[in-house]
C-alpha cells in the first residue's frame, strides 16, 4: 500500500514541479524572448530615446492598461474579433463546399479552377478599398475582405485532400459493398481532414491581415483603426499594444488549432 | 475435387484489357470448405481472376456463381484479403475490423463480441485500441484477415496476403492461417507467387499459364492435415513443388526475359 502511494507520488508530480520542468524544457525559447524584450527596452530608452519613434515594452504595457481601463481596447477587440469570426467562419464553410464540389465533379473543377488559382495568387488585400466602397465603412466590408483571403487555402486544401484519397482504401470498403455515400464519409472525408485542417491554419494569418488592412482603409473601430489612429497621433505605445494583441491572437488561434487537431486526429504521429 | 457440394463455380470467364487477352475461358468448381490456391507466372491473370470473383472487376463474358447465385459486383458474402493491408489509419484495430459489418448495417453488441473473438483468434486480443501505425506488418496482415472474416463470408479471397512480409514472418503466418482456417473451414481462394506456400496451404492448386491466362493444370495435394512446417522438407512435399515448378518454368522464364528486355 505504501509502495503504491509512493509510485503515484513519483509519477504524478505536483503543479509546481511540472511547471518548473516545463520552464526547463523551454529554457532557450524563453531566454530568447526575454533577451529580445530587454534589448528592445534598452534600445528604445537609451539609443532611440523618443517615444515618438519607438516605444519600449514597459511603455506598451502601460498603454495596454490605459486602453483597457478606458474600455476602448475591449471595443476594438470586439469589433475586429467579430469581423474575423464571421468572415473566417463563412470562408471555411463555403471553402469546404466549393472544394468538395471540385473534388466530386469534373465540370465544377474545370469551371472553378482558373478562378481559384488566379485569385489565390492575386494579392486580393489590395482590393480592400474597393470592398469598402461597395460594402461601406462598417463591419460588412471587413467580413468580405477576410472571407476572400481565407477561402482560397480552404478550397485548395479540401480539394487536394479529397482528391489524394488512396484508391486502395476506397477499393477495400467497396469490396464490402459500400455505396458512394459510405465511401465518402468512411474514407474520403476522414482522409482529407488533415489537409482541411492545414487550410484552416493557413487561413488564420491571412484573415488577421485582412482585418487590419481593411480597417486601415476606413473604419470606425477595430484594432486596425486603433493602429492607424495611433500612428497619426504618434502614439507609439498604443500602436504597439494593438500589434501585440494581433500577434497574440494569431499565436493563440494557431496553437488552439494544433491542440484541436491532436484531439480530433489522434491517429497521426 | 472433394465430394463436398459446389460452393463457387466459374463458367467460361474471359477478360480483356483493350486488345490484351488476360483470361481465356476459365471454368472451374470449388467445393464447400475447400482451400484452393492459384499459382502462375507474372501476367497470367491470377489476380484479375480473383478480383472478378470478388466483384472488383467485371468480366467480358462468362459467369461466376456462389451457392448457385450469379455474382454481380462486390458484396459481404465474400471477404477480400488484400496484398497491402489497406487499414484505415484513422481507425483503431477494433473499428478497422468492424468496417464490413458497419457498411452492412449490422454493427451491434452481438457483432462486437464476435469481433473480439476474431481478434483473439488472429492473436490480437488486447490490441483493439491501437492504431495501424503502431503495429508491425505481420500484425496488420492479421487485422486484414480478421476484417475479411468479420463479415462471416461464404468465400474468403486472398490476394498474395503475405508477399510483403519477410520470409520468417511469412512461414509463421502460413501456419497461423491454417490454424484459423481449421476453426471454421471457410472456402478459400488464395493467390500466390510462391509455389511452396500454395502446396503447404491447399487441397488443390490451380496452375495458371500466361498469354492468355488460363488453367494449365489442377494439382490435388494429398497431404494429411494438420500440416506442421516440417512437412515442407518431406520428399512428398518437395515432389509437388517440383511438379508445379516444371509446369510454369518456361512461362516464368519468358515473363522474366520480357521484363528485362
Amino acid at each position: 500500500m505504501a509502495d503504491a502511494a509512493l509510485t503515484e507520488a513519483q509519477t504524478q508530480p505536483g503543479f509546481g514541479a511540472s511547471f518548473a520542468a516545463g520552464l526547463k524544457a523551454r529554457a532557450w525559447g524563453l531566454g530568447s524572448v526575454a533577451g529580445g524584450l530587454l534589448a528592445w527596452e534598452i534600445i528604445s530608452r537609451f539609443i532611440v530615446g523618443s517615444k515618438l519613434f519607438l516605444a519600449a515594452p514597459s511603455q506598451v504595457v502601460v498603454a495596454f492598461f490605459e486602453l483597457t481601463g478606458s474600455g476602448e481596447l475591449s471595443k476594438h477587440i470586439y469589433i475586429s474579433g467579430l469581423e474575423f469570426i464571421i468572415g473566417y467562419g463563412v470562408a471555411c464553410i463555403l471553402g469546404i463546399l466549393l472544394g468538395l464540389a471540385m473534388a466530386q465533379s469534373k465540370a465544377a473543377k474545370q469551371a472553378l479552377q482558373p478562378w481559384v488559382s488566379g485569385l489565390y495568387a492575386t494579392p486580393t488585400v489590395a482590393l480592400a478599398p474597393l470592398f469598402i466602397l461597395w460594402f461601406g465603412i462598417g463591419i460588412m466590408s471587413k467580413v468580405v475582405v477576410v472571407a476572400v483571403l481565407v477561402i482560397f487555402p480552404v478550397i485548395i486544401n479540401t480539394e487536394a485532400g479529397l482528391r489524394t484519397t488512396s484508391p486502395q482504401l476506397i477499393e477495400t470498403v467497396r469490396s464490402f459493398g459500400a455505396n458512394a455515400r459510405q465511401i465518402f464519409f468512411k474514407v474520403s472525408l476522414p482522409s482529407a481532414l488533415p489537409f482541411i485542417f492545414a487550410g484552416f491554419k493557413l487561413g488564420i494569418g491571412r484573415g488577421l491581415i485582412g482585418v487590419v488592412v481593411a480597417e486601415l482603409f476606413g473604419s470606425r473601430a477595430g484594432l486596425g483603426q486603433l493602429i492607424s489612429q495611433s500612428a497619426e497621433t504618434f502614439n507609439m505605445p498604443a500602436l504597439f499594444a494593438g500589434v501585440t494583441i494581433l500577434a497574440a491572437a494569431g499565436i493563440a488561434m494557431t496553437s488552439g488549432f494544433g491542440w484541436l487537431e491532436r484531439k480530433l486526429l489522434p491517429w497521426r504521429e | 475435387m472433394t465430394d463436398a457440394p459446389v460452393k463457387l463455380s466459374v463458367d467460361k470467364l474471359t477478360k480483356q484489357f483493350g486488345s490484351l487477352e488476360v483470361l481465356r475461358s476459365i471454368s472451374a468448381e470449388i467445393g464447400r470448405g475447400e482451400f484452393v490456391s492459384i499459382v502462375g507466372p507474372s501476367g497470367c491473370g491470377k489476380t484479375t481472376f480473383l478480383r472478378i470473383v470478388g466483384g472488383l472487376e467485371k468480366a467480358n463474358s462468362g459467369e461466376v456463381r456462389l451457392d448457385g447465385r450469379v455474382l454481380d459486383g462486390p458484396g459481404s458474402d465474400r471477404g477480400f484479403v488484400f496484398q497491402q493491408d489497406n487499414l484505415l489509419p484513422w481507425r483503431n484495430i477494433l473499428a478497422n475490423t468492424e468496417i464490413g459489418p458497419e457498411i452492412g448495417g449490422y454493427r451491434n453488441a452481438e457483432q462486437r463480441s464476435k469481433t473480439m473473438k476474431l481478434l483473439k483468434l488472429v492473436g490480437l486480443a488486447g490490441f483493439e485500441n491501437y492504431y495501424p501505425r503502431q503495429l508491425s506488418g505481420g500484425m496488420r496482415q492479421r487485422v486484414n484477415l480478421a476484417r475479411a472474416l468479420a463479415v462471416d463470408p461464404d468465400l474468403l479471397l486472398m490476394d498474395e496476403p503475405f508477399s510483403a512480409l519477410d520470409a520468417q514472418t511469412r512461414e509463421i503466418m502460413q501456419t497461423e492461417l491454417l490454424r484459423i482456417w481449421e476453426e471454421g473451414r471457410k472456402t478459400v481462394l488464395f493467390v500466390t507467387h510462391q509455389i511452396d506456400e500454395a502446396v503447404y496451404l491447399s487441397d488443390r492448386v490451380f496452375v495458371f499459364a500466361r498469354r492468355p491466362g488460363r488453367i494449365n493444370e489442377i494439382v490435388n495435394i494429398d497431404l494429411p492435415r494438420p500440416r506442421p512446417l516440417s512437412m515442407k522438407r518431406t520428399p512428398e512435399f518437395v515432389a509437388y513443388v517440383d511438379h508445379i515448378w516444371k509446369l510454369i518454368e518456361d512461362d516464368v522464364r519468358a515473363s522474366v526475359l520480357e521484363e528485362h528486355a
